[in-house]
């Protein structure tokens, strides 16, 4: 609920510059306790008694051109209300704890120059064709 | 360099490194261009494996036509340089942003997946906020989501709808039948996957594909438009 009160009230506790940075990224204006960094930087809120149900955890991300798989997988679990404790608190959601996890996590990488190109090298199962129309006599 | 990695790789993987075969490989190398590197260099140089114990990853290939790697900075970090490139650009970013924040999806619900299309219209994922509002008429949209199993039948209707779009126009294929015909791949009467039939910019996985999933891909498809140099390219023409 964006209620004009409601915005005041928060952006006097934030202030204007965060005001605006919050604006930019979530598109608006939320306080909330500070719950903790993940390595890329993203920091993420709480705020369980004034917001609305599903809009009590929040992350504000590092990079402006954000993603939601820049949330590391720990931290994605405590966003989407699968756990109740975040990373900080809970140990078994860091990362680099087990010997088979990929040492960081990559984010998803579609639309960037390190995208996963496939190639064939068969021949296609279908070309395309240049249809004919025959003229009308 | 290649012949070199893919030898030290194989080695790698190999129980015992046997080195019968290294004189012969010496003696092969003045086919690639660059000058053979001693194994045992490559053996020390290695980066830890993954797993404790296993070989680790073959050292990274040049790429396919045999150049030197380049670093090519993303469109977004392109600067500005000169009046005429920051006035294009910043053309660029007022329209992107006029674009990605209207779309108007045409719904080409065709099976299940249209279920999942309308859940993303319902209050909890709200694509309201975004300004996503679905219109009935091809002429009125900009994206089309096709959503479904696109059969030989339906073909014609989908590439007459995508036709009687306006530009700019974009297609987001939801759900493997859409992408490549899914689980109907061996039908007689399905086309497999309607980039056969439409260009299609976005390809959502999933069968079907949850709202989470279509919503995340309605961003990549933003991305992909925030990224569109649309007067740059006109100006370089």
């Amino acid at each position: 609920m964006s209620t004009l009160p409601r915005t005041l009230r928060n952006l006097r506790r934030i202030g204007l510059k965060e005001y605006a940075h919050q604006m930019m990224y979530i598109g608006d204006t939320k306080a909330g306790t500070l719950i903790g960094t993940d390595r890329f930087g993203n920091k993420y809120y709480e705020n369980i008694e004034e917001e609305l149900p599903l809009r009590t955890r929040w992350v504000d991300y590092v990079n402006k051109e954000f993603d939601a798989s820049q949330i590391e997988p720990g931290w994605h679990l405590w966003m989407s209300y699968a756990v109740d404790k975040p990373p900080t608190q809970d140990k078994i959601l860091r990362t680099q704890l087990r010997e088979w996890e990929p040492k960081e996590h990559r984010p998803l990488l579609t639309l960037s120059r390190s995208a996963y190109k496939p190639y064939s090298t068969t021949r296609n199962k279908y070309f395309p064709w240049q249809p004919v129309a025959k003229p009308r006599e | 360099m290649l012949s070199s990695a893919r030898s030290s790789a194989s080695m790698a993987l190999r129980a015992k490194p046997s080195t019968a075969l290294t004189p012969f490989r010496a003696s092969a190398a003045w086919i690639s261009t660059t000058p053979p590197r001693p194994a045992t260099e490559q053996q020390t140089s290695k980066p830890p494996g993954l797993v404790a114990g296993n070989p680790s990853p073959p050292p990274p290939m040049k790429s396919v036509t045999g150049k030197e790697r380049r670093e090519v900075p993303l469109p977004s970090q392109e600067g500005k340089q000169g009046a005429m490139q920051y006035a294009l650009t910043t053309l660029d970013q007022i329209a992107n942003w006029a674009r990605q924040g209207s779309l108007w999806p045409m719904t080409f619900g065709l099976a299940c997946c249209a279920i999942e299309m309308m859940h993303l219209s319902t209050p909890r994922y709200d694509q309201d906020r975004l300004g996503i509002i679905f219109r009935a008429s091809p002429r009125q949209s900009d994206v089309m989501i096709v959503a479904g199993t696109l059969t030989n039948k339906m073909a014609p209707a989908l590439r007459q709808v995508y036709d009687q779009m306006p530009d700019p126009r974009w297609v987001v294929s939801m759900g493997s039948c859409a992408n490549g015909g899914g689980y109907y791949h061996y039908s007689y009467s399905v086309t497999r996957g309607c980039d056969r039939i439409v260009p299609v910019d976005i390809y959502v996985p999933g069968c079907p594909p949850t709202s989470e999933a279509l919503m995340y891909g309605i961003f990549q498809l933003q991305k992909k438009m925030r990224h569109t140099k649309i007067t740059r390219m006109w100006y370089r023409k």
